[in-house]
Protein backbone atom coordinates (compact mmCIF):
# COMPACT_ATOMS: atom_id res chain seq x y z
CA UNK A 1 0.00 0.00 0.00
CA UNK A 2 1.35 3.35 -0.94
CA UNK A 3 1.99 5.98 1.65
CA UNK A 4 -0.69 8.59 1.58
CA UNK A 5 0.95 11.95 1.93
CA UNK A 6 -0.75 14.19 4.44
CA UNK A 7 -1.63 17.79 4.10
CA UNK A 8 1.59 19.46 5.11
CA UNK A 9 1.47 21.86 7.99
CA UNK A 10 2.05 25.42 7.03
CA UNK A 11 5.31 25.53 5.24
CA UNK A 12 7.77 28.10 6.44
CA UNK A 13 10.94 29.64 5.19
CA UNK A 14 14.11 29.49 7.24
CA UNK A 15 16.09 32.68 7.58
CA UNK A 16 19.84 32.35 8.09
CA UNK A 17 21.67 35.59 8.85
CA UNK A 18 25.43 35.79 9.06
CA UNK A 19 25.24 38.18 12.03
CA UNK A 20 28.90 39.03 11.50
CA UNK A 21 30.17 40.92 14.51
CA UNK A 22 32.97 42.71 12.74
CA UNK A 23 31.10 44.86 10.28
CA UNK A 24 27.98 46.98 10.21
CA UNK A 25 26.67 44.91 7.32
CA UNK A 26 26.66 41.88 9.62
CA UNK A 27 24.47 43.72 12.06
CA UNK A 28 22.23 44.74 9.19
CA UNK A 29 21.71 41.07 8.34
CA UNK A 30 20.89 40.28 11.94
CA UNK A 31 18.38 43.08 12.37
CA UNK A 32 16.84 42.52 8.95
CA UNK A 33 16.32 38.86 9.75
CA UNK A 34 14.72 39.74 13.05
CA UNK A 35 12.51 42.33 11.35
CA UNK A 36 11.20 39.66 9.01
CA UNK A 37 10.84 37.06 11.73
CA UNK A 38 9.18 39.29 14.27
CA UNK A 39 7.28 41.85 12.24
CA UNK A 40 7.04 41.36 8.50
CA UNK A 41 6.42 37.62 8.13
CA UNK A 42 6.22 36.13 11.63
CA UNK A 43 3.90 33.33 10.57
CA UNK A 44 5.80 32.40 7.47
CA UNK A 45 9.36 32.28 8.73
CA UNK A 46 11.53 30.71 11.37
CA UNK A 47 15.02 31.61 12.36
CA UNK A 48 17.83 29.21 11.73
CA UNK A 49 20.49 30.15 14.24
CA UNK A 50 23.76 30.16 12.29
CA UNK A 51 26.00 29.26 15.24
CA UNK A 52 23.74 26.37 16.15
CA UNK A 53 23.41 25.40 12.53
CA UNK A 54 27.17 25.29 12.10
CA UNK A 55 27.73 23.57 15.42
CA UNK A 56 25.45 20.76 14.47
CA UNK A 57 21.92 21.74 15.41
CA UNK A 58 20.09 18.76 13.99
CA UNK A 59 16.72 20.41 14.04
CA UNK A 60 17.98 23.41 12.11
CA UNK A 61 19.86 21.33 9.61
CA UNK A 62 16.92 19.00 9.08
CA UNK A 63 14.59 21.93 8.60
CA UNK A 64 16.87 23.44 6.01
CA UNK A 65 16.97 20.16 4.15
CA UNK A 66 13.23 20.07 3.78
CA UNK A 67 12.19 23.66 3.54
CA UNK A 68 13.49 26.63 1.59
CA UNK A 69 15.98 28.90 3.25
CA UNK A 70 17.08 32.44 2.63
CA UNK A 71 20.66 33.30 3.48
CA UNK A 72 21.41 36.91 4.36
CA UNK A 73 25.08 37.78 4.24
CA UNK A 74 26.85 40.96 5.10
CA UNK A 75 29.72 40.58 2.67
CA UNK A 76 31.01 38.55 -0.22
CA UNK A 77 32.41 35.90 2.08
CA UNK A 78 28.86 34.51 2.12
CA UNK A 79 29.22 32.76 5.46
CA UNK A 80 25.49 32.17 5.87
CA UNK A 81 25.00 30.88 2.34
CA UNK A 82 28.13 28.74 2.44
CA UNK A 83 27.31 27.36 5.85
CA UNK A 84 23.79 26.47 4.78
CA UNK A 85 24.99 24.76 1.64
CA UNK A 86 27.78 22.97 3.43
CA UNK A 87 25.63 21.47 6.15
CA UNK A 88 22.24 21.24 4.59
CA UNK A 89 21.44 22.37 1.09
CA UNK A 90 21.79 25.27 -1.25
CA UNK A 91 19.72 28.21 -0.03
CA UNK A 92 16.65 28.91 -2.11
CA UNK A 93 17.64 32.57 -2.11
CA UNK A 94 20.71 34.50 -1.13
CA UNK A 95 20.90 38.19 -0.32
CA UNK A 96 24.14 40.06 0.25
CA UNK A 97 23.90 43.42 1.96
CA UNK A 98 26.77 44.93 0.00
CA UNK A 99 24.96 44.06 -3.23
CA UNK A 100 21.79 45.75 -2.08
CA UNK A 101 23.08 48.77 -0.19
CA UNK A 102 25.60 51.08 -1.79
CA UNK A 103 26.32 53.46 1.07
CA UNK A 104 29.36 52.84 3.25
CA UNK A 105 27.99 54.87 6.14
CA UNK A 106 25.97 52.26 7.93
CA UNK A 107 27.44 53.04 11.33
CA UNK A 108 29.36 50.44 13.31
CA UNK A 109 28.70 46.79 13.91
CA UNK A 110 27.67 47.70 17.42
CA UNK A 111 25.48 50.67 16.63
CA UNK A 112 23.99 51.27 13.22
CA UNK A 113 23.54 54.80 11.96
CA UNK A 114 20.26 56.07 10.59
CA UNK A 115 21.41 54.96 7.16
CA UNK A 116 22.20 51.58 8.65
CA UNK A 117 18.70 51.27 10.04
CA UNK A 118 17.29 52.24 6.66
CA UNK A 119 19.42 49.50 5.16
CA UNK A 120 17.80 47.10 7.59
CA UNK A 121 14.40 48.14 6.25
CA UNK A 122 15.47 47.69 2.65
CA UNK A 123 17.07 44.30 3.20
CA UNK A 124 14.15 43.11 5.33
CA UNK A 125 11.69 44.06 2.59
CA UNK A 126 13.73 42.13 0.06
CA UNK A 127 13.79 39.11 2.30
CA UNK A 128 10.04 39.32 2.88
CA UNK A 129 9.50 39.51 -0.85
CA UNK A 130 11.60 36.39 -1.35
CA UNK A 131 9.62 34.64 1.36
CA UNK A 132 6.41 35.40 -0.51
CA UNK A 133 7.90 34.18 -3.74
CA UNK A 134 9.07 30.95 -2.17
CA UNK A 135 5.73 30.30 -0.53
CA UNK A 136 3.79 31.43 -3.55
CA UNK A 137 1.90 33.96 -1.52
CA UNK A 138 0.58 37.23 -2.87
CA UNK A 139 1.00 39.62 0.01
CA UNK A 140 -1.63 42.25 0.55
CA UNK A 141 0.53 45.10 1.76
CA UNK A 142 -2.48 47.26 2.59
CA UNK A 143 -3.94 44.64 4.89
CA UNK A 144 -0.58 43.39 6.08
CA UNK A 145 -1.57 39.80 5.39
CA UNK A 146 -1.73 37.33 2.52
CA UNK A 147 -4.31 38.39 0.00
CA UNK A 148 -7.55 36.42 -0.10
CA UNK A 149 -6.83 35.39 -3.64
CA UNK A 150 -3.47 34.03 -2.63
CA UNK A 151 -3.02 30.44 -3.59
CA UNK A 152 -0.21 28.19 -2.48
CA UNK A 153 2.47 27.62 -5.03
CA UNK A 154 1.03 24.45 -6.49
CA UNK A 155 4.24 23.37 -8.10
CA UNK A 156 6.36 23.70 -5.02
CA UNK A 157 3.73 22.34 -2.69
CA UNK A 158 3.01 19.40 -4.92
CA UNK A 159 6.65 18.61 -5.38
CA UNK A 160 7.15 18.35 -1.66
CA UNK A 161 3.85 16.71 -0.78
CA UNK A 162 3.73 14.10 -3.51
CA UNK A 163 5.65 11.00 -2.63
CA UNK A 164 5.49 9.65 -6.15
CA UNK A 165 7.98 12.20 -7.38
CA UNK A 166 10.54 10.83 -5.02
CA UNK A 167 11.05 14.05 -3.17
CA UNK A 168 8.22 13.81 -0.67
CA UNK A 169 8.83 14.22 3.01
CA UNK A 170 8.26 10.88 4.74
CA UNK A 171 5.53 10.77 7.31
CA UNK A 172 4.42 8.40 10.01
CA UNK A 173 1.06 7.94 11.64
CA UNK A 174 1.15 7.52 15.38
CA UNK A 175 -1.54 6.86 17.94
CA UNK A 176 -1.55 9.65 20.49
CA UNK A 177 -4.07 9.22 23.27
CA UNK A 178 -6.24 7.08 21.02
CA UNK A 179 -6.08 9.55 18.14
CA UNK A 180 -4.18 8.94 14.96
CA UNK A 181 -1.75 11.76 14.39
CA UNK A 182 0.36 12.20 11.28
CA UNK A 183 3.93 13.25 11.96
CA UNK A 184 5.98 14.88 9.27
CA UNK A 185 9.55 13.69 8.76
CA UNK A 186 9.41 11.33 11.72
CA UNK A 187 11.14 8.37 9.99
CA UNK A 188 14.02 10.61 8.98
CA UNK A 189 14.34 12.05 12.42
CA UNK A 190 14.34 8.57 13.92
CA UNK A 191 16.99 7.48 11.45
CA UNK A 192 19.19 10.49 12.16
CA UNK A 193 19.00 9.94 15.90
CA UNK A 194 19.62 6.22 15.64
CA UNK A 195 22.59 6.77 13.39
CA UNK A 196 23.92 9.29 15.86
CA UNK A 197 23.74 6.64 18.57
CA UNK A 198 21.01 8.49 20.41
CA UNK A 199 18.92 5.54 21.44
CA UNK A 200 15.64 5.61 23.36
CA UNK A 201 16.06 6.82 26.87
CA UNK A 202 15.39 9.74 29.11
CA UNK A 203 18.23 11.77 27.69
CA UNK A 204 17.01 11.45 24.15
CA UNK A 205 13.37 12.39 24.51
CA UNK A 206 13.79 16.13 24.92
CA UNK A 207 16.21 16.46 22.03
CA UNK A 208 14.21 14.23 19.75
CA UNK A 209 11.02 16.13 20.48
CA UNK A 210 12.77 19.37 19.62
CA UNK A 211 13.46 17.98 16.18
CA UNK A 212 9.91 16.65 15.91
CA UNK A 213 8.50 20.06 16.78
CA UNK A 214 10.32 21.63 13.87
CA UNK A 215 7.79 20.02 11.56
CA UNK A 216 4.91 19.14 13.77
CA UNK A 217 2.79 21.45 15.87
CA UNK A 218 2.11 20.03 19.30
CA UNK A 219 -1.17 21.20 20.81
CA UNK A 220 -1.07 22.93 24.15
CA UNK A 221 -1.30 20.53 27.03
CA UNK A 222 -0.45 17.47 24.93
CA UNK A 223 3.33 17.59 25.06
CA UNK A 224 3.55 14.65 27.44
CA UNK A 225 1.20 12.47 25.41
CA UNK A 226 3.03 13.34 22.20
CA UNK A 227 6.39 12.64 23.76
CA UNK A 228 5.27 9.28 25.10
CA UNK A 229 3.82 8.30 21.74
CA UNK A 230 6.83 9.39 19.74
CA UNK A 231 9.28 7.72 22.08
CA UNK A 232 7.23 4.52 21.99
CA UNK A 233 7.44 4.57 18.21
CA UNK A 234 11.12 5.36 18.35
CA UNK A 235 11.76 2.35 20.54
CA UNK A 236 9.90 0.17 18.03
CA UNK A 237 11.85 1.76 15.18
CA UNK A 238 15.19 1.03 16.83
CA UNK A 239 14.13 -2.51 17.69
CA UNK A 240 13.18 -3.21 14.10
CA UNK A 241 16.47 -1.84 12.84
CA UNK A 242 18.53 -4.02 15.13
CA UNK B 1 51.72 38.94 23.70
CA UNK B 2 48.82 38.23 21.39
CA UNK B 3 45.54 39.86 22.08
CA UNK B 4 43.04 37.67 23.85
CA UNK B 5 40.45 36.46 21.39
CA UNK B 6 36.82 36.98 22.33
CA UNK B 7 34.32 34.82 20.49
CA UNK B 8 30.64 35.40 21.26
CA UNK B 9 27.98 33.06 19.93
CA UNK B 10 25.80 35.89 18.60
CA UNK B 11 22.85 33.51 18.45
CA UNK B 12 19.79 35.08 16.96
CA UNK B 13 17.07 33.01 18.56
CA UNK B 14 17.25 34.19 22.14
CA UNK B 15 18.06 37.30 24.13
CA UNK B 16 21.04 35.56 25.64
CA UNK B 17 22.74 35.48 22.26
CA UNK B 18 22.39 39.22 22.00
CA UNK B 19 23.76 39.59 25.52
CA UNK B 20 26.78 37.53 24.48
CA UNK B 21 27.31 39.71 21.44
CA UNK B 22 26.85 42.96 23.34
CA UNK B 23 29.12 41.77 26.14
CA UNK B 24 31.83 41.08 23.59
CA UNK B 25 31.51 44.61 22.26
CA UNK B 26 31.75 46.06 25.75
CA UNK B 27 34.97 44.14 26.38
CA UNK B 28 36.67 44.74 23.05
CA UNK B 29 35.59 48.34 22.49
CA UNK B 30 35.08 49.84 25.95
CA UNK B 31 36.92 47.96 28.64
CA UNK B 32 39.94 46.27 27.06
CA UNK B 33 40.33 47.49 23.47
CA UNK B 34 44.13 47.15 23.59
CA UNK B 35 44.33 43.61 24.83
CA UNK B 36 41.38 41.91 23.18
CA UNK B 37 39.97 41.27 19.74
CA UNK B 38 36.76 39.74 18.49
CA UNK B 39 36.70 36.87 16.05
CA UNK B 40 33.42 36.15 14.25
CA UNK B 41 32.32 32.62 14.82
CA UNK B 42 30.98 32.05 11.32
CA UNK B 43 34.25 33.08 9.71
CA UNK B 44 36.14 30.77 11.99
CA UNK B 45 33.94 27.78 11.32
CA UNK B 46 33.93 28.31 7.59
CA UNK B 47 37.68 28.21 7.42
CA UNK B 48 38.77 31.83 7.20
CA UNK B 49 42.55 31.71 7.49
CA UNK B 50 42.93 34.89 9.50
CA UNK B 51 40.21 33.93 11.95
CA UNK B 52 41.79 30.53 12.37
CA UNK B 53 45.25 32.02 12.88
CA UNK B 54 43.89 34.42 15.47
CA UNK B 55 42.29 31.65 17.46
CA UNK B 56 45.15 29.15 17.43
CA UNK B 57 47.70 31.84 18.12
CA UNK B 58 46.17 33.37 21.20
CA UNK B 59 44.17 32.49 24.28
CA UNK B 60 40.47 32.48 23.70
CA UNK B 61 37.45 33.37 25.73
CA UNK B 62 34.18 32.14 24.34
CA UNK B 63 30.83 33.54 25.36
CA UNK B 64 27.92 31.18 24.91
CA UNK B 65 24.33 32.29 24.89
CA UNK B 66 22.80 28.95 25.77
CA UNK B 67 23.65 25.51 27.03
CA UNK B 68 24.39 24.25 23.53
CA UNK B 69 27.66 26.16 23.82
CA UNK B 70 28.12 26.66 20.09
CA UNK B 71 30.94 29.16 20.45
CA UNK B 72 32.98 26.98 22.76
CA UNK B 73 32.30 23.90 20.71
CA UNK B 74 33.36 25.50 17.47
CA UNK B 75 36.43 27.30 18.76
CA UNK B 76 37.58 24.04 20.24
CA UNK B 77 36.96 22.20 16.99
CA UNK B 78 38.79 24.91 15.11
CA UNK B 79 41.94 24.37 17.08
CA UNK B 80 41.50 26.99 19.73
CA UNK B 81 42.21 26.45 23.36
CA UNK B 82 39.20 26.96 25.52
CA UNK B 83 38.99 25.63 29.02
CA UNK B 84 35.81 24.26 30.49
CA UNK B 85 37.42 23.62 33.82
CA UNK B 86 36.85 26.45 36.27
CA UNK B 87 40.12 25.55 37.91
CA UNK B 88 41.89 26.53 34.71
CA UNK B 89 40.81 30.12 34.42
CA UNK B 90 43.57 31.21 32.08
CA UNK B 91 41.58 30.03 29.16
CA UNK B 92 37.91 30.17 29.59
CA UNK B 93 34.41 29.93 28.37
CA UNK B 94 31.60 31.90 29.89
CA UNK B 95 27.91 31.19 29.62
CA UNK B 96 25.47 34.05 29.70
CA UNK B 97 23.06 31.86 31.61
CA UNK B 98 25.60 31.39 34.38
CA UNK B 99 26.14 35.12 34.62
CA UNK B 100 22.40 35.60 34.71
CA UNK B 101 22.16 33.16 37.59
CA UNK B 102 24.50 35.44 39.49
CA UNK B 103 22.42 38.47 38.56
CA UNK B 104 18.83 37.33 38.73
CA UNK B 105 17.61 40.91 38.82
CA UNK B 106 18.95 41.52 35.30
CA UNK B 107 16.48 39.62 33.17
CA UNK B 108 17.21 40.17 29.50
CA UNK B 109 14.46 40.64 26.95
CA UNK B 110 14.55 41.52 23.28
CA UNK B 111 16.85 40.23 20.59
CA UNK B 112 17.11 43.06 18.11
CA UNK B 113 17.30 45.48 20.98
CA UNK B 114 18.03 44.49 24.53
CA UNK B 115 16.01 45.87 27.39
CA UNK B 116 17.71 47.63 30.27
CA UNK B 117 18.16 44.38 32.17
CA UNK B 118 19.83 42.85 29.15
CA UNK B 119 22.16 45.79 28.74
CA UNK B 120 23.16 45.61 32.38
CA UNK B 121 23.61 41.87 32.15
CA UNK B 122 25.91 42.40 29.16
CA UNK B 123 27.92 44.82 31.27
CA UNK B 124 28.11 42.34 34.13
CA UNK B 125 29.16 39.65 31.69
CA UNK B 126 31.80 41.93 30.23
CA UNK B 127 33.23 42.59 33.67
CA UNK B 128 33.58 38.88 34.27
CA UNK B 129 35.24 38.49 30.91
CA UNK B 130 37.64 41.32 31.73
CA UNK B 131 38.75 39.54 34.87
CA UNK B 132 39.72 36.60 32.71
CA UNK B 133 41.31 38.81 30.07
CA UNK B 134 43.52 40.46 32.64
CA UNK B 135 44.64 37.13 33.98
CA UNK B 136 45.37 35.90 30.48
CA UNK B 137 47.13 39.08 29.45
CA UNK B 138 49.55 39.00 32.34
CA UNK B 139 50.34 35.32 32.17
CA UNK B 140 53.86 34.81 30.89
CA UNK B 141 53.77 31.08 30.51
CA UNK B 142 50.37 30.78 28.96
CA UNK B 143 50.27 28.14 26.27
CA UNK B 144 49.26 29.93 23.13
CA UNK B 145 47.91 27.13 21.05
CA UNK B 146 46.49 23.70 21.25
CA UNK B 147 49.84 22.36 20.15
CA UNK B 148 51.30 23.75 23.31
CA UNK B 149 49.36 21.28 25.33
CA UNK B 150 46.01 22.88 25.88
CA UNK B 151 43.93 20.25 24.19
CA UNK B 152 40.31 20.74 23.35
CA UNK B 153 38.05 20.08 26.25
CA UNK B 154 40.85 19.03 28.53
CA UNK B 155 40.52 21.99 30.76
CA UNK B 156 43.53 23.74 29.30
CA UNK B 157 46.53 24.56 31.40
CA UNK B 158 47.20 27.05 34.07
CA UNK B 159 50.10 29.32 33.62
Amino acid sequence: MGVKMPDLPKKKVGIVACSGEEMAEGTVTRLAALRVLEQLRPNETVTICLPLFLAGGEGDRAFARFYPTIAIDGCDKHCAARGTEMYSGKPAASIVVTDVIQTKHLGTARRLSEAGMQAVDVVAEQVAQRVDELLGVNWDRKQGQPSKEAQPAEGLEAKIATCSCGSGIPIQKVQVDGQEVTFIALPLIFEQFREAGKLPGDGTAAELMQAVKVYNPIPDGQATAYTEAVMREYAVFCQEKN
Amino acid sequence: MSKVVIVPCSGIGKSYGTVAREGAYVVTEDLRPDTTQRVPLSLLVLGDEQAHADVVGAPSITIDGCKLACATKMVTESGGTVAHDPSAPLRASLAVLDVYRRHRDLKPAGIAELNEGGQKLAQALAEEVVTLVDALSTADSLPLSQNDGGGAGDGGQNA
